[in-house]
């Protein structure tokens, strides 16, 4: 009985406290342990001896580290092109899908659904063997159909430096387009009917009701879907490492890939957590802001 | 045996809210005690502290003479009905209604005993073995109070359990649970927004504004006799008239007059009105007491035109305007046949010795109790205006 | 507008829907061929002889062999692979489960807005930057390579999500049930229990299902924290192309192993699935 009311009164930090437990020792050490880290030269490749070097990583990083720079590029590149292609066709793909009840509907979601869920490494191993310039399917499928010209030349798909990123950017498109249009789906199915019934009174045609009606109506959980895609957009790592890791030269090399490098291939600690407070602070900064910019537009 | 009191009970939110200030309500054991009142005046609040399920900010909260304010729900012996009817979802209709024993450990075929007590009781019996979503709006009604007969409560809460059924189904549950307190002898204590369950189902209803009891009494007493205009606004359907008027004395007798209408106060009312603060008052009158006049002739007459005549068989009533854009609804009840039509200029009479006086600053009711008055409470008229 | 039936006759409507009806299913039908075709050449080509994966034009119709699957069975340590697969993905979920229904619920019944912020920021955090500190920790307690040490990282990933799913879900639930449930006798900890996960199950289930499928599907973090002993399957497969000669037969097969399981569940529990990755952007 006593205890009972213990548990009550106390069950506020009772609850959460194995989660916050975990969170304390798994995220915020570490992530302390990194800012630390992060002023220090500690290199495993120069032994154990480890020395505070104040803030000449981050000066480095940002006024000597030309592969740092780049990789930023590459990750704005990647992350700017497979957003507008997704949300642009995810958006179209939910509209299609709500515009008419068929048969099959239910197939034709799970399999969006199925390419979002596969495993990404046996998906980057598929596209692999796809993307493969001498046996590989693809150019076989521009050859025999004389569509080469379209590619100017370029056959190479991954293994050419100027290629390498919008294809990467296909697979993020065929694997992540899928999310975005199921959000916009679920966000169109509670969309009242009202509004249509009125404008189709009212005679709008249908460009007139998409652009007039359905698109402010959708456009928060739009706005959410491409957040979202955002976060993970700049994180992506798995297709990129296990098809090239970084590669050719470092023409497919992510502000993450890189980090891993410094981190996992050179054992340059002290600079990796460098690197990784920056890029910290470039994900949560951008998502912020876009957060921030939401608000500030529409509500 | 169950007495329950509220002594000078507060509920203060963050930001020096008050929900509920001041209460003193005395429920005498058996009693059935409604709260009524409109939507935010702390009615839900105050049966929540009765509960439990809310903390008391200040003041004494006694059940059996034992101070519970600072004992848990389950500690108190209460048994509560919720709006929502709160039922567990996942749980059949035996097992919502077993499982605040099964809590308390009590035996199974104890358990079993009552549940089919219970179930008979609601006639809810061949309902046992389903999931609450297979139920219709009623039978969920019953269900929840089911489960608080089982427990056997000293008190039994209703937080608005009538308010989600339909029209019909709501008078049906009304008498129900009017039935069910005559034959479990309970203590019961009622909240709702609807006056008229108020008046059909209290021994005694308590009446709530703004966090504030205005009156408490047994129903005609708040009928008859409102201490103030928003009591006497809010009890009754059709609501009581209100005009605005003037006292003012003319050879010898006591008249108050305004905007188409000039009555002679009853003899009996004058030592109250004499006391009056100021000469402008409203005048009160219920719509069975303002009739039609026809071509008889009165002392006291108020003209006015109809707008709307809601004909209900047995009566009629008659919605009138003293002013030509018909802004105002005044309402008369007609019991005989009539031949009025819409449009109609007309002068109505009102029965003086039940007209109610209020104050036009304070709306405090300006006549004293008087005459018999059945009370069911020896805390009889108290106002307790701010 | 105008609808004079004389210049607008039936005939060009029709011709015009059943146009409009074909563009329709044909786009439909291109979409779905574009999702469908990377995981349809998967599974053919982990059914060829090495010969026919490279022969071009591709063939679509052939003999089909497991010779790939039972290579990979038997060459590689696969069955051991895919047991610490199980282990660390059914771990980490029921970690999280136990750790992340309770710390939800708590947000949803105290409001503890700060703490959710919290938790839902740390969903948006590189997984990269924890997994440096975290392999650093794990190398002093000589705890790379063991099953807690990965069981522990994948739950960065799965915690935050049931968390994510789990609060609009328990915030949905009627307040007058957990009122009903103090009055009946429970307090926090069994309303949680006997009333409150009973009927959250399909969050729960949801919550769960992606849980373990995140972390089934993990690469990140197994390829940093895992070595022989506790090696997962998407490790192994990627540790496949390694070799100078690529075997895309027995890779295509592993790739189908893998995803197979996932694939089977996310199509039963579609629903589920569906809720899960939506929760949050859609307000109902």
């Amino acid at each position: 009985m006593r205890m009972g009311d213990w548990y009550d009164r106390n069950a506020f930090w009772l609850l959460p406290s194995g989660a916050v437990i975990f969170i304390l020792m798994l995220m915020i050490y570490p992530l302390g342990y990194t800012i630390y880290n992060s002023f220090t030269d500690w290199s495993l490749t120069h032994g154990d001896k480890v020395n505070f070097v104040g803030f000449r990583n981050y000066l480095d990083i940002f006024f000597r580290d030309d592969r740092f720079w780049g990789s930023v590029g590459r990750t704005i590149y990647f992350t700017g092109l497979a957003m507008v292609v997704e949300v642009i066709l995810g958006v179209l793909i939910a509209v299609l899908f709500d515009a008419k009840d068929f048969s099959g509907k239910r197939v034709a979601r799970s399999i969006m659904l199925m390419a979002m869920m596969a495993t990404p490494v046996a998906v980057a191993m598929v596209w692999l063997l796809i993307f493969e310039p001498t046996a590989g399917v693809l150019n076989y499928l521009f050859k025999s159909s004389g569509l080469e010209a379209l590619l100017g030349g370029k056959q190479l798909w991954i293994t050419d430096s100027s290629s390498v990123i919008p294809s990467l950017v296909l697979i993020d498109i065929w694997e992540w387009t899928p999310l975005i249009a199921l959000i916009v789906i679920a966000g169109l199915a509670t969309l009242s009917r009202e509004p249509y019934e009125s404008a189709m009174v009212d005679g709008a045609t249908p460009f007139q009701i998409f652009f007039r009606i359905t698109l402010p109506m959708i456009a928060p959980t739009i706005g959410v879907a491409a957040l979202l895609r955002l976060i993970d957009c700049l994180k992506t790592f798995d297709i990129i490492y296990v098809m090239t890791m970084g590669g050719p030269g470092y023409s497919s090399e992510t502000l993450n890939i890189y980090t891993y490098q410094m981190s996992f291939q050179y054992f340059n600690f002290g600079y990796a957590s460098a690197l990784l407070v920056v890029f910290l602070c470039l994900v949560l900064g951008i998502s912020l802001l876009v957060t921030y910019l939401r608000r500030g537009l529409e509500l | 045996m169950a007495k329950v009191e509220l002594k000078n009970i507060e509920k203060i939110y963050e930001g020096n809210v008050r929900a509920v200030s001041n209460a003193n309500v005395v429920i005498e054991d058996r009693e059935f005690v409604v709260f009524v009142g409109p939507s935010g005046c702390g009615k839900s609040t105050t049966l929540r502290m009765i509960a439990g399920l809310e903390e008391i900010s200040s003041g004494d909260l006694m059940i059996d003479e034992v101070l519970v304010n600072n004992l848990p729900p389950k500690d108190r012996n209460i048994a509560m009905v919720f709006q929502n009817y709160a039922l567990y979802p996942h749980m059949s209709v035996y097992e919502n209604m077993a499982f605040g024993l099964r809590i308390r450990k009590i035996p199974n075929d104890e358990i079993d005993r009552r549940v089919q007590d219970a179930a008979r009781i609601l006639s809810i019996q061949e309902y046992l073995r389903r999931k609450p979503r297979a139920l219709s709006g009623g039978q969920r009604q019953r269900v929840a109070v089911g489960r608080a007969i089982v427990r056997n409560p000293k008190v039994f809460l209703f937080d608005e359990p009538l308010s989600n059924l339909d029209a019909k189904l709501r008078v049906q549950m009304r008498t129900e649970i009017a039935k069910l307190h005559n034959r479990l002898n309970a203590t019961m204590i009622y909240v709702t927004h609807d006056q008229v369950e108020a008046m059909t189902m209290g021994d005694k209803i308590v009446v709530m504004k703004d966090g504030l009891i205005q009156q408490i009494g047994s129903p005609l007493l708040l009928y008859d006799h409102p201490c103030n205009r928003f009591v006497a606004g809010f009890i009754g359907s059709p609501p009581m008239n209100f005009l605005e008027g003037r006292l003012r004395e003319e050879d010898g007798s006591l008249l108050v007059e305004g905007e188409g209408f000039k009555f002679v106060t009853a003899d009996i009312h004058r030592d109250d009105l004499g006391k009056a603060p100021s000469p402008n008052v409203i005048v009160g009158i219920r719509p069975e007491h303002l009739r039609i006049a026809g071509s008889e002739e009165g002392e006291s007459i108020l003209n006015a035109h109809i707008t709307v005549i809601e004909e209900l068989g047995a009566e009629a009533h008659m919605y009138m305007s003293r002013r030509a854009d018909d802004t105002e609804n005044l309402i008369s009840r007609v019991e005989q046949r009539h031949d009025y039509h819409i449009g109609e200029s007309a002068r109505f009479i009102p029965d003086m010795e039940h007209v109610r006086y209020f104050d036009a600053d304070s709306g405090r009711a300006l006549l004293g109790v008087i005459g018999p008055i059945r009370m069911s409470s020896r805390r009889s008229a108290l106002s307790q205006d701010e | 507008m105008d609808t004079h039936p004389a210049n607008a006759g039936p005939r060009p409507f029709l011709w015009h829907r059943t146009f409009m009806n074909i563009l329709y299913y044909g786009t439909i039908v291109l979409c779905v061929f574009f999702f469908l075709l990377p995981l349809l050449w998967m599974l053919l080509n982990a059914l060829k002889t090495p010969l026919q994966i490279v022969e071009l034009p591709p063939k679509l119709f052939f003999m089909p062999t497991l010779a790939n699957f039972e290579n990979v069975f038997s060459s590689q340590n696969f069955l051991q692979y895919i047991y610490n697969s199980l282990i660390i993905a059914g771990g980490s979920t029921l970690l999280g489960l136990v750790l992340g229904l309770p710390a939800a619920f708590s947000i949803a019944l105290h409001k503890q807005k700060k703490l959710a912020v919290f938790i839902l920021v740390s969903r948006m955090v590189p997984g990269i930057t924890f997994l440096l500190p975290l392999f650093i920790m794990f190398r002093n307690f000589r705890m790379v390579d063991t099953y807690t040490s990965l069981i522990l990282s994948h739950l960065l990933v799965g915690l935050p999500f049931i968390v994510w799913v789990m609060v609009p879900f328990f915030e949905s639930i009627p307040r007058d049930l957990m009122d009903a449930a103090r009055v009946d006798g429970c307090n926090v900890f069994s309303t949680f229990i006997r009333i409150i996960i009973p009927i959250s199950m399909p969050g729960v289930v949801t919550g769960g299902i992606l849980s373990f499928i995140f972390s089934w599907n993990n690469f990140m973090f197994s390829i940093v924290l895992a070595s022989n002993r506790t090696k997962t399957v998407p490790v192994a497969i990627f540790n496949f192309i390694s070799y100078a000669q690529i075997d895309w037969g027995g890779l295509m097969a592993a790739a189908v192993t893998i995803t197979v399981p996932v694939l089977v569940i996310t199509i039963l529990t579609q629903k589920y699935v569906i809720r899960g990755l939506t929760a949050g952007a859609v307000k109902g």
